[in-house]
């Protein structure tokens, strides 16, 4: 039961971008380099994210990548829901009528995977990008010092 | 993230297994007209979940399998686990040393595993036939 590849990536390359901004214009090769994530997946990533309205690019000398509201309103379920079509554990959670039983009602499991995905997305809606954000810096001045 | 039709069909005829009152064991043959699966499939499920310990098979005319222990000591984890190959919902991460994707592993996708897990092995299948029967289910439907 996986999340596919491209959530986590969009997470990674989302909290680099807000980790960079606004003191930096980002472009793709940067955060391919931030991130090790190639530059051809990115632009897969960045397409729909901006579909989704989480990131915007400025074009031209000085553009980059932004998030595309604030950190704060930007939570990693709505990241990870802009690269899922669903993310319940099974597809009845959405759509009872894809059960081939068509027992959806009397289902003595049902109940489980929607407890599952509810639970997956209470977790992942918690974490806004401007916590991840400051929890990331944070981490990586401590790590800073620590090898000092 | 998805639980393979091996869990969740497992996880079903599990239930059919604690719910059954009779005697006897309950044969894959009645499981398989229940939950409209194929022979065949269903003895490579109960295959694996005879390795795991959870159910005892028997031969003969009457034979069949029942649970080794009562259904309130049976988690739903330990279903999945015996039929899933890996209940993360993150694949095993290639390139470890990548600042963003390690701290990500330790604040967000840690913690949703940990929480998924915690959910399955808290429902066991007596919860997990209770739940049904305090539903709106009618048998016979």
């Amino acid at each position: 039961m996986k999340l596919s590849a491209k959530s986590r990536y969009a997470l990674e390359a989302m909290v680099y971008l807000a980790a960079c901004a606004p003191q930096q214009n980002v472009c793709i090769r940067q955060v391919a380099t931030g991130t090790g994530i190639t530059e051809s997946y990115l632009e897969q990533i960045f397409f729909r994210l901006r579909k989704a309205g989480l990131l915007t690019a400025i074009r031209g000398a000085g553009g980059g990548f932004y998030p595309g509201r604030p950190p704060e309103e930007i939570s990693a379920g709505d990241i990870v829901r802009a690269m899922e079509d669903e993310i319940s554990p099974v597809g009845c959670v959405h759509d009872p009528s894809s059960c081939k039983n068509q027992r959806a009602e009397c289902c003595q499991t049902r109940g489980l995977w929607v407890e599952l995905t509810e639970e997956i997305y209470r977790q992942l809606d918690s974490q806004t990008l401007a916590s991840l954000k400051e929890r990331f810096l944070a981490a990586q001045e401590q790590e800073t010092e620590a090898k000092q | 993230m998805k639980i393979s039709t091996r869990g969740r069909y497992g996880l079903r005829a599990m239930l059919d297994l604690a719910g059954h009152s009779g005697t006897e064991p309950l044969s894959l043959a009645e499981i398989a007209r229940m939950e409209h699966l194929s022979y065949g499939y269903l003895e490579g499920l109960f295959a694996a979940l005879k390795k795991a310990g959870l159910v005892t098979g028997s031969a003969g005319v009457r034979g069949g399998y029942r649970l080794t222990r009562p259904p309130e000591q049976i988690t739903a984890r330990m279903v999945l686990e015996a039929l899933e190959k890996d209940l993360s919902i993150t694949e095993e991460e290639p390139c470890p040393e990548r600042p963003v994707s390690t701290f990500l592993d330790r604040e967000v996708w840690g913690p949703v595993n940990a929480a998924v897990l915690r959910i399955l092995e808290t429902a066991t299948l007596q919860d997990l036939i209770k739940s049904e029967k305090s539903g709106s289910c009618h048998h016979g439907q």
